[in-house]
């Protein structure tokens, strides 16, 4: 194999396919690797661990067509030092591969490619649809952080998405939070539900480019196909809560206080919060307040108002801080709104006239 | 077919494609797959991803066809399915009321938080004389942990329940004082932790962990003999469970004394509390034991089969209960329990092969232990370092092996049988008097082994 492409393009490939080989150790070698393909398609850059798997297209030029199998890592290196515009070629001979480009050459040991697994795919007759890769984005990204890090419950540590009627949503919860987001689609797709596992939506949400992308989803896989390339991951088989009743229905107190007030005052008070990070969120209809109070035996107290629209009775909550400045960035709206169901029970966020964005969390216990 | 068919197939299959494929691969793509049902000749396979489907079938399908084709030619094909990820938890054990087939699967089942087998109770426990003394010690000892019996020393030889027994005492403890920490294990596993401890260098995290138990439960200590480090640190573990009350159990197959080449001060501490032994089961109580395992099991044998097995097989419980097994098995198959005739029948396979030891080796080995000559045991001297030995070794080819007099008598450089017999008789009473004696050759019983 010879082939000779760009600086700017193995770089940018290089760095988006490498996030998907194999970080552990202790696995079979070849996952670790890229494996270069080039041939009638073109090139292509692949990598996979087994979760999820990337196959893209890069330009260049072939001179002769073969396979080989190169280390993610070595490659990531060589990437993220290349400087300035030029060429690189790499020249595959026995189980070697010489990198050259400008004044300089490399020789890079290869992997044994034929370990290297397939990159499976949905099967025909799935659901398919299409959107914006930047639509798709903010969909995932605003509700995958939220997922559960534990692998104790496959189902929470996934990133839920489902479609009905027209409206796509991704959901993630840890069982301390939740959070819900929803979109209208222009085209009507058939309903499905998938679980993706958060750690590789957080991957592919790195890769998908802002273009049109065509999801295709089956019952254990889904791959998103675009011009240059598809990344594919396996689904979770499992049932997820029916999370809609756990949403409150009644609230005792609501308040719609400016974001950029809300968030402020949050991060001073934070400062002064205890080892389980707790801060007092206090509902004041009377005086149109609410009030923020941490104190830390070690470090002092802090106690601070926000001003806005309160209505309801008054009531005090306590939160994970944490867990309540994690939604802000997601939120668009200028203000946010708040609104608790009683205590020892969830409060509700959102973007005041946002009707896409829900975010639950569960208060401490006093 | 049954699950444990299956669980069975799958762990043949594991074996034969370890041998074919780099361990790398195998560990990858092997680890977390199981066969999940066979049905009309198909073997369900079922593998976490369409990954591992799609590659089964490309590279796999062909090895694994072979393998099980191999076991037999009922099995026609191989499918592979994606299980569901919550199939992986551990499911809730559900008892089956009625008697079934299958072999309930929770008789595996290890609890892993105190490692302690459920299945080893009190009630599932046959005493007899003897093992009363035992039973009785360990009742007394739960009445008050760590206080009136501590530690308490269980030894027997190997399957005479001493296992069963301890393994007992943990549960029962557990039942009488949930909010304590039991926990058990076998000596082999606390060295092999330990030295893993060591080589991570977190050694005081594993001293942090045995620390808190209120109850330590470990099995075949004898195994430590020669780990000078794990000793010192089961010393060290043993003062400070002793010092704060905590209750120890510990089993041997042979006595405190008797354990070669283990510290002074641990063969003390293991000796400080209630040292008791659980002797050969005699014939009453081999009789009740059989009753009782094959009543768990479902099956009522009739007096003059318990009565034969119980006389045929003697020593280890565990043979018997290989024994049981097998009649419980039959029983299953066949619909009705075995007849004398069938029962002994299936013995003949369970007969003990006969020890067999070439005499050369003994001498050679007692020779080595003693630091003499190999040839002087041969000859007709008659000094004191070389009689000793060589009536050692006559008393072991006699009672270990079971060599005739007249034979040792001309092997040993051709010395009438009655020399022989004297020799042995008088090793045989001076045992019970001198323990430099008897120590010597337990230690030279290890080195035949």
């Amino acid at each position: 194999m010879i082939l000779t492409l760009e600086k700017k393009v193995f770089a940018e490939t290089v760095q988006n396919v490498a996030r998907f080989a194999e970080r552990r150790s202790g696995t079979l070698p070849v996952l670790a690797g890229i494996a270069i393909i080039a041939g009638d398609d073109g090139i292509k850059f692949r990598a996979t661990n087994l979760e999820t798997g990337v196959d893209m297209k890069a330009e260049g030029t072939i001179k002769e067509p073969g396979v080989v199998a190169l280390p993610a890592s070595t490659l990531r290196d060589i990437a993220a030092s290349l400087s300035g515009n030029g060429t690189l070629t790499l020249e595959h001979s026995g189980d070697t591969v010489s990198v050259s480009g400008g004044s300089g050459r490399s020789t890079l040991k290869t992997l044994p490619y034929e370990d290297f697994p397939t990159l499976p795919l949905p099967e025909s007759g799935a659901v398919s649809f299409s959107l914006p890769g930047s639509v798709l984005r903010a969909l995932v990204t605003s509700v995958m952080s939220y997922a559960s890090t534990s692998s104790v419950r496959p189902e929470l540590a996934s990133v839920l998405i489902s479609a009905e009627g027209g409206v796509l949503k991704a959901v993630a919860t840890d069982s301390f939070r939740l959070a819900e987001k929803k979109i209208s689609l222009k085209e009507t797709i058939a309903p499905f539900t998938m679980l993706i596992p958060a750690k590789n939506a957080v991957d592919i949400m790195q890769a998908l480019p802002d273009e049109d992308i065509r999801v295709s989803v089956d019952d254990h896989q889904c791959a998103f196909f675009w011009s240059r390339g598809v990344v594919t991951t396996r689904l979770v088989a499992a049932n997820y809560p029916d999370y809609a009743q756990i949403i409150p229905k009644t609230f005792i107190a609501e308040a719609t206080l400016l974001k950029k007030d809300f968030e402020a005052a949050l991060k001073r008070t934070a400062i002064f919060s205890d080892a389980f990070q707790k801060v007092k969120l206090g509902f004041d209809p009377g005086q149109k307040r609410i009030s923020l109070s941490a104190q830390n035996a070690d470090v002092g107290d802090s106690d601070e108002a926000v001003m806005g629209a309160i209505s309801g009775d008054g009531v005090e909550l306590s939160f994970n801080h944490r867990y309540l400045s994690a939604p802000l960035p997601s939120i668009t709206a200028e203000s946010v709104t708040l609104a608790a169901s009683g205590i020892g029970r969830a409060m509700v966020l959102r973007g005041t006239g946002d009707a896409s964005f829900l975010y639950l969390v569960m208060p401490m216990n006093q | 077919m049954n699950r444990l068919d299956a669980r069975e197939l799958w762990e043949y299959v594991l074996t034969q494609v370890e041998l074919s494929i780099s361990p790398a691969n195998f560990n990858t793509w092997f680890r977390d797959s199981s066969i999940v049902k066979i049905e009309d000749g198909i073997v369900f396979v079922g593998v976490p991803s369409q990954f591992f489907r799609d590659w089964y079938l490309k590279k796999f399908n062909a090895l694994l066809l072979k393998i099980i084709r191999s076991v037999s030619y009922e099995y026609r094909n191989i499918e592979y399915m994606i299980v569901k990820d919550d199939r992986r938890k551990p499911k809730e054990v559900k008892r089956i009321p009625q008697q079934t087939t299958e072999m309930p699967l929770d008789e595996f089942y290890i609890n892993k938080s105190d490692n302690l087998n459920p299945r080893y109770t009190f009630d599932s426990f046959v005493i007899g004389d003897f093992n009363q003394l035992a039973y009785m010690a360990a009742e007394t000892a739960m009445k008050r942990p760590g206080i009136t019996y501590n530690p308490l020393f269980i030894y027997g030889d190997t399957g005479r329940g001493k296992t069963h027994l301890i393994q007992a005492i943990g549960n029962q403890y557990k039942k009488l004082y949930p909010s304590r920490k039991v926990f058990y294990l076998a000596s082999e596993k606390f060295k092999s932790e330990f030295a893993d401890a060591i080589q991570a260098g977190t050694s005081s995290r594993f001293k942090e962990k045995y620390r808190q138990f209120d109850l330590l439960i470990m099995d075949d200590v004898q195994f430590l003999s020669r780990q000078e480090k794990t000793q010192e640190e089961l010393f060290h573990l043993f003062n400070a469970l002793y010092d704060n009350n905590k209750q120890i159990i510990f089993s041997s197959d042979r006595a405190p004394v008797a354990i070669p080449d283990i510290a002074e001060r641990l063969r003390g501490r293991l000796a400080s509390g209630m040292t008791i032994d659980i002797g050969e089961p005699d014939i009453e109580s081999r009789m009740a034991i059989v009753r009782k395992k094959a009543a768990a099991h479902g099956v009522n044998l009739s007096d003059e089969v318990i009565e034969y097995i119980a006389i045929s097989i003697s020593g280890s419980i565990r043979e018997l209960e290989g024994v049981i097994n097998s009649v419980v098995c039959h029983t299953q198959v066949k619909g009705v329990p075995p007849d004398l005739a069938e029962v002994r029948q299936s013995l003949r396979s369970f007969a003990r092969p006969q020890k067999t030891v070439s005499v050369k080796h003994v001498v050679s080995k007692v020779a080595e232990y003693y630091g003499i000559d190999e040839e002087s045991i041969y000859e007709k001297t008659r000094r004191r370092e070389v009689v000793r030995p060589r009536q050692v070794i006559m008393y072991l080819l006699r009672e270990d092996f079971s060599v005739s007099y007249p034979t040792i008598g001309s092997k040993l450089g051709g010395r009438d049988h009655t020399t022989v017999i004297h020799s042995c008789e008088k090793v045989k009473r001076e045992i019970l008097v001198d323990q430099e004696l008897a120590k010597e050759i337990q230690d030279i019983r290890t080195l035949l082994v």
